[in-house]
């Protein structure tokens, strides 16, 4: 079957940056395959290549035979390839109707009426997508599953020959997904060819025929979604190996003093279910991991727990509530985030960035502190007067922990920290987080994709899924109970 | 010699620009406002300066000094009545603060110049000098104010430098220029932030009102000019760039004052016009900004 | 409120309007025919704001550029009135078009700086060459379109009303739906196969036409020219406020936006030079607390089941 769309080669540098490397795939009409990658893999850039939102260094993106790799995207959009992006922003003042309207209009000047047919089509794919009971309603007012459907009529209006769908499911509930996932297959049973862009393999595996894995740029298994959720590679790449029974003694959380509640938590991005009714606790000097992959909610959690995002349920510190206090209030109260992006101050360097860390400490507090900190991260010492977007990524990781620690934390967050490193970076973070446990009564909550590395420093462990907590227990029951169907 | 003078008024203009400019760009850089309402502020302080000088016994420094407080509280009144309602408004969308914000700035700076006309009409007004008399530099007689500009102002980059290098409030303040979102997470109020900057914001627009009126002599009238050349400078040298503003600053100083001398005072703005254009077409993040 | 109300509300609007030179003195039409024509200039402006998504510091810059030119060709090579107007729109398209190009390259506050740029380097450009320009004082206009007052009052109210049904039929067509997307979110635009660069030059160069054209009508009826009545920055502040005033996104409430800002400027006329401080306190308040001004709420549209 000769391929709708077919990718050879494709190379995106930004800078000295590769963010994807000599990919290449096919699809054919009746098709979905599933481009699988966690955060930085380049999924999103293949995609943005593939629409011409980014310019490819190299290769070709054939669609029917046309290299459209470099062309504008509005041409490549007239050519047959719709897109549904994950985060679109509805234009207020226009009904549903009229954003199908507008998906269906030709690219002419000074266009005064719109032709009956074009109304009456779409009319047809608001129906097609489900949206016909609602289609003269303004986006505000609609809920988040819709909008999504709208999008999706958006990018099918013109009936294109490929459809890119970015994290078809994200923000949707357990039937939401459902109902999409047939919407999807729909298309696929009319002849489209279909390409998925998500996290993981296991929420779009019901729906693909076939799965791509990316990390870093690279190619890393190719199959089917079973195949590649078994693949050797790919499991070590997401969770960092084959899981062992983790070598921590069983101590029993629940015996310690709890430092950190909370309770029903739940976070809505605009219309979108971040987080829902999501409960942990943490002991005071426990290290508690909660696994999860990218997309699940852990940065929401973190950022709810952090004061960053608005939340409702409560989160109770040290026995009081945190609500009404500001994010940098709760920080200097004890609770010192580590985000996944590191949030370095790139231009100063690193002396610069811990001393921020360490300003409201007296001078000599201060002072031990970071020389106790060189002395974790003896790298960082020798680098001390280097910028720090001049680090190499893992020596980023360190800085941006050690800063943190410099606030001399009671309850201390990592968000993925191993997110991009090298195993043997991987292996000089486990060993600090090691002595910082041995050395130290901080108390740690890690978010991790990789479970491997996580399971080794975890008292207990929650897994978040989908915006819900799906399991908790010490790490010894995780591999059983939890680990097969994680990925 | 003409060279001699060009050399002198040159450099005292372009020192006083710089403090304005200094002002302009470190508010973009830490706060993310383009305050338009930036040469309204100048002249109300110059007005000041030059009122208290004249109806109290308080001679020319006390004016100068009345000046540049005027400028702390008129800049605070721009951010409690002005800036901060529109970032904090629940009814305007976000992605359109920036807008709001601008426009903003544009009437309250409007409102201030209109004020300023009424009570004081639209004359100009001559700040007393700080020194009278005049000083020999390289055979030309220049009055000493020109030179004292000049050192006031420097000095002025010196303490701010020394703020900025030395001192906690300085370096949080740098840090919020290149990552504020870090700043909170390592437990550091940003709103306490703004106000510091919009204190020392206040402090270096009021004192370049008031040399600027000293030296050239202000009106209601200059308001939007003095804003457009401020933006200006700040646009050459980068947005958010101190060092490049200082750079500009000359850069446009020397323009206007070559152009002033051996073409026409009339059109002395226009080359810097299209210098600015030229830049935008070219290299539109500035000498010293980055993409 | 519905079109079907809101067209037959409009004309009756219009239609007492028309009727006002009966019952009301020369002044206070001199008023509104001028207000008549910064209400076509504000339209302009937000057609381009509000749709097309970019923001315009200086749009006295097409209005004088339209003014200028039309002025110039009156009274030195005498061309007759629909021929300057012409000239003057054509002119004022190619000022837009010039802004047009680094707008899309530039991102909010570079570009809102080019379109002050533009202002100050034109009013330097005519006070330069005030020989020919006439500068500060100005060039008198030898044609003027009528010499009665109520004549002048029906030829602006039927320019606005023209014009105003263009631009508001333009914002409510496809193709103001093109542009709105395109000023919102030009990726998402672009990835429905719209050529935003194409749409968003077009929307600057309508904004332009209807810019210059204003400017050359107004000057026939001022029967003179000058820096100060065409150029000046405040000129373009007055335009904004008006716009947002009346209701961003809604073109008819720039065009209320701007009446009602010559009507508050005159009722507050005994108060000497604080009116316009007073006209732009209330300016200011209402955006910061009725962003979406006048008409925000009421052209809202509701949609339905």
């Amino acid at each position: 079957m000769t391929p709708l769309l077919e990718v050879k080669g494709l190379t995106k540098r930004f800078g000295g940056l590769i963010a994807v490397s000599d990919i290449s795939f096919s699809i054919a009409g009746g098709e979905i395959l599933g481009l699988i990658g966690p955060n930085g893999s380049g999924k999103s850039t293949v995609m943005k290549c593939i629409m011409g939102i980014e310019r490819p260094n190299a290769g070709e993106v054939l669609l029917e035979g046309t290299n459209v790799a470099g062309w504008p995207t509005h041409k490549i959009a007239r050519q047959g390839i719709g897109i549904v992006f994950q985060h679109a922003r509805p234009l207020h003042r226009q009904t549903v109707l009229e954003h199908i309207i507008l998906a269906l209009l030709p690219d002419d000047l000074l266009m005064l009426r719109a032709n009956r047919a074009v109304r009456e089509r779409a009319e047809m794919i608001a129906e097609r997508v489900g949206l016909a009971a609602v289609m003269h309603r303004l986006p505000r007012t609609l809920p988040f599953a819709d909008l999504r459907r709208l999008e999706l009529g958006k990018a099918i209006a013109r009936n294109p020959k490929v459809v890119l769908v970015d994290e078809p499911f994200a923000g949707l509930t357990a039937t939401e997904v459902g109902d999409f996932s047939e919407l999807i297959a729909s298309f696929r049973a009319e002849g489209h060819a279909v390409l998925l862009v998500d996290h993981n393999v296991k929420s779009v595996a019901a729906l693909v025929d076939r799965a791509l894995a990316m990390y870093l740029g690279e190619y890393v298994a190719h199959g089917t979604a079973d195949e590649v959720m078994r693949n050797e590679t790919v499991r070590r790449v997401y969770l960092g190996g084959k899981l062992e029974v983790a070598a921590r003694p069983d101590t029993g959380g629940l015996a310690r003093k709890p430092l950190l509640g909370v309770d029903n938590l739940s976070v809505q991005y605009g219309k979108a279910q971040a987080l829902d009714s999501v409960s942990i606790t943490v002991g005071e000097g426990e290290f508690v991991s909660v696994v999860g992959l990218n997309g699940a909610g852990k940065t929401t959690l973190f950022n709810a727990i952090s004061g960053l995002v608005a939340a409702s349920g409560t989160v109770t510190w040290n026995g009081q509530s945190l609500a009404g206090r500001s994010a940098a209030a709760i920080a200097r109260g004890g609770i010192v985030q580590c985000p996944e992006t590191r949030e370095l101050f790139g231009e100063l360097n690193v002396r610069e960035n811990l001393d921020l860390g360490g300003q409201h400490l007296p001078k000599e507090v201060s002072a031990r502190q970071l020389a106790w900190l060189f002395d974790l991260f003896p790298i960082l010492q020798e680098r001390q007067n280097q910028a720090a977007r001049t680090l190499s990524g893992g020596e980023q990781q360190m800085l941006a922990i050690a800063r943190a620690l410099m606030m001399q934390p009671k309850l201390l967050i990592l968000d993925e920290p191993t997110l991009g490193l090298a195993p043997v970076i991987l292996e000089q973070l486990s060993k600090a987080l090691e002595a910082l446990r041995q050395t130290t009564d901080i108390t740690v909550l890690l978010g991790e994709q990789n479970v491997t590395f996580a399971l080794p420093h975890a008292d207990r462990v929650y897994v978040l899924e989908h915006a819900r907590i799906v399991w908790e227990g010490p790490p010894g029951r995780f591999a059983e109970e939890a680990g097969a169907g994680y990925l | 010699m003409q060279a001699i003078q060009i050399l002198i008024d040159g450099f005292a203009i372009s020192s006083l620009y710089a403090i304005g400019a200094i002002g302009f760009t470190l508010m973009f850089g830490v706060s993310g406002v383009l305050n338009l309402s930036h040469g309204a502020i100048m002249v109300v302080s110059a007005v000041a300066a030059w009122a208290v000088a004249g109806a109290l016994p308080v001679g020319p420094f006390g004016g100068a000094l009345a000046g540049v407080v005027t400028g702390v509280v008129f800049a605070y009144a721009t951010y409690l009545l002005v800036v901060r309602p529109i970032q904090t408004s629940r009814t305007i969308p976000g992605e359109e603060k920036e807008i709001f914000v601008l426009t903003g700035t544009l009437i309250w700076g409007i409102m201030l110049a209109e004020a300023v006309a009424y009570f004081f009409t639209n004359n100009p007004k001559t700040v007393l000098p700080l020194i009278s008399g005049v000083v020999m530099i390289f055979g030309e007689r220049t009055p000493s104010n020109k030179i004292m500009t000049a050192v006031i102002a420097w000095a002025v980059i010196g303490l701010l430098w020394l703020l900025v290098n030395r001192t906690k409030a300085g370096k949080t303040l740098m840090a919020a220029a290149i990552n504020p979102r870090a700043l909170t997470l390592l437990g550091y109020e940003l709103s306490h932030i703004y106000l510091l900057v919009w204190g020392i914001y206040g402090v270096l627009v009021g004192l370049a009102g008031v040399l600027l009126g000293a030296f050239l002599g202000v009106s209601s009238d200059n308001v939007g000019t003095l804003t457009a050349s401020a933006f200006s400078i700040v646009v050459l040298g980068g947005l958010g760039s101190v060092s490049g503003s200082l750079i500009a600053a000359y850069v446009v100083g020397y323009l206007e004052t070559f152009t002033a001398y051996l073409i026409a005072p009339s059109i002395r703005t226009v080359p810097v016009l299209l210098l600015l254009v030229a830049v935008v077409y070219i290299r539109p993040q500035g000498l010293m900004g980055r993409r | 409120m519905r079109t079907s109300r809101l067209y037959p509300l409009l004309a009756l609007i219009l239609l007492c309007l028309a009727l006002l030179p009966f019952g009301v003195g020369g002044y206070i039409l001199g008023l509104l025919t001028v207000g008549y024509y910064y209400g076509v200039i504000a339209m302009a402006w937000d057609l381009l704001f509000g749709f097309a998504g970019e923001v315009n510091f200086g749009p006295s810059f097409l209005v004088g550029v339209g003014a200028y030119t039309a002025a110039l060709l009156n009274h030195y090579q005498h061309w007759p009135i629909w021929a300057c107007l012409i000239a003057g729109s054509l002119a004022a398209m190619v000022g837009g078009m010039v802004l047009a190009v680094p707008a899309l390259k530039l991102k909010g506050p570079y570009f809102g700086l080019i379109t002050l740029v533009a202002v100050l380097l034109l009013q330097n450009m005519l006070v330069l060459f005030s020989g020919v320009t006439g500068g500060e004082i100005g060039l008198d206009v030898p044609d003027v379109l009528t010499i009665s007052d109520n004549g002048n009052y029906w030829y602006a109210l039927g320019f606005m009303t023209i014009s105003g049904a263009i631009l508001f039929g333009l914002s409510r067509s496809p193709t103001g739906l093109i542009l709105q997307a395109s000023g919102q979110d030009a990726i998402e635009a672009s990835a429905l196969g719209f050529n935003v660069a194409k749409h968003k030059m077009v929307a600057f160069a309508v904004s332009a036409i209807f810019s210059g054209l204003a400017g050359a009508m107004l000057i026939f009826y001022l029967a003179t020219v000058s820096v100060g009545t065409v150029v000046d920055l405040t000129i373009g502040a007055q335009v904004i406020i008006a716009a947002v005033m009346g209701g961003r996104r809604t073109i008819l409430g720039a065009a209320l936006g701007s009446v009602l800002l010559i009507i508050g400027n005159e009722l507050l006329r005994p108060i000497g030079q604080l009116a316009t401080f007073f006209v732009s306190a209330t300016a200011l308040v209402m955006i910061l607390f009725f962003p979406g001004g006048f008409l925000g709420r009421l052209l809202r549209p509701e949609g339905r089941e």
